[in-house]
């Protein structure tokens, strides 16, 4: 069964003809979604439906390689690829700007983790599903004992650059983190849970260290400033973390994703899900960027 | 006014069908927000360099990063220039 990697309908029939039917109807009605998903996916020049059908059908296939190796291809592709994805590149070296406009964003996309993670749990019957995102809940946003959650260590980044609490909490997300928690909570919701588990925790690819192995053009932040006093002891404790926890986090989704994609055969709706995700928080993280501006001096 | 396009003035991309007028020309754009990109850059453009037309515009790159070359007369304008979701200039900067 394929299904729109924009809009996410099932096409019927099912095929890549009909998808391919859809997305040039939705081009031809100039839907800004689905032009951007083919121009940035596809080809720039308009196709004639038969070789639409056959790019599509080269693009979603596997090509015998795992679930999880296409998955981290497109993320890759898309904020990996040479030159990186533009908060990337910020992020490297970050001004106080850039953590800023990071933390007052994510500090709405981690509220919107929860919920997502909460569909998660409460739309699976796995066991194992359930245990690991009360694992990934802990460490986004409860907290266990001693180590405060990466949502905490976030707001200790924004007060060690000097924006309160109580001001980052009474920020408003921009309208590209808006859109991003809607169409999240969309996909969580009534998506299978197999692609609401890949459309969400692909995104803890982006700080994935393994990443530059398989082929991503750098880090997600250079590690040198891990060390020396470059950013704030707090901007390296919430770094620090997302570095070590996403790193487990991510390849155990991907594999969970992988085995309950195959067993209830929902593979197409994964792989939709995913680019929808994709696109999605490309646009948050120019977001983030959007925020920082307002902060540089 | 000379684009540097075949396709869509913003982004070259021949999907789309959105037609209208910019700079007295009516031009082809794959979506609205695309157009809503180019006429911020325009507006811009000749906000900062006090143009009341532009002979030019050449554009180079993609989502990622852009830079654009406008020229009106003898003058030249290099920036970089980037949007942000919905179309609103993030970045103007000229080189
Ligand atoms: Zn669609
Ligand atoms: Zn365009």
């Amino acid at each position: 069964m394929t299904k729109c990697p924009v809009c996410l309908r099932e096409s019927e029939p099912s095929g890549f003809a009909s998808l391919a039917k859809h997305l040039e109807a939705q081009a031809d009605g100039s839907d800004s979604d689905h032009v951007r998903w083919l121009n940035q996916n596809v080809s720039r020049t308009k196709l004639g439906a038969p070789e639409l059908t056959e790019r599509l059908e080269r693009f979603f296939d596997l090509k015998g390689a795992p679930l999880s190796e296409w998955i981290k291809r497109r993320f890759i592709a898309r904020f990996y690829a040479e030159p990186a994805h533009p908060f990337v590149r910020a992020l490297q070296h970050p001004s106080r700007a850039t953590l800023l406009g990071y933390v007052v964003e994510h500090q709405h996309f981690l509220r919107q983790w929860v919920r997502s993670c909460a569909y998660i749990m409460a739309r699976t019957d796995r066991p194992d599903v359930v245990l690991y995102e009360l694992d990934n809940l802990n460490t986004e946003y409860g907290g266990t004992g001693a180590t405060p959650a990466h949502y905490e260590l976030l707001l200790r980044m924004g007060e060690s650059l000097g924006v309160s609490r109580e001001e980052i909490l009474a920020t408003a997300p921009l309208p590209a983190t808006r859109a991003g928690i809607d169409g999240w909570n969309r996909i969580a919701s009534t998506e299978p849970w197999p692609a609401a588990l890949g459309a969400m925790h692909c995104l803890e690819l982006i700080a994935h260290r393994d990443l530059v192995r398989e082929g991503a053009s750098s880090h997600y932040f250079d590690p040198g400033i891990l060390q020396g006093t470059e950013i704030s002891d707090a901007a390296k404790a919430f770094l620090r973390e997302g570095y070590e926890a996403d790193m487990g986090h991510a390849g155990q989704a991907l594999a969970l994703v992988e085995r309950y994609a195959a067993e209830l055969g929902v593979v197409p709706d994964v792989q939709a899900a995913v680019l929808r995700s994709i696109d999605l928080f490309d646009d948050y993280l120019i977001a983030r960027l959007e925020r920082g501006a307002t902060f540089e001096r | 006014m000379n684009v540097n396009f075949a396709g869509c003035a913003l982004c070259d991309s021949t999907w789309g069908n959105v037609w209208a007028e910019v700079e007295g020309e009516r031009r082809f754009f794959c979506c609205e927000l695309c157009l809503r990109q180019f006429r911020n850059l325009l507006a811009r453009v000749k906000l900062e360099t006090g143009w009341v037309h532009l002979d030019a515009v050449e554009i180079v790159g993609d989502r990622s990063g852009r830079t654009c070359t406008a020229s009106c007369g003898s003058g030249t304008l290099r920036v970089r220039v980037a949007f942000n979701a919905e179309g609103t200039l993030r970045q103007f900067e000229p080189f």
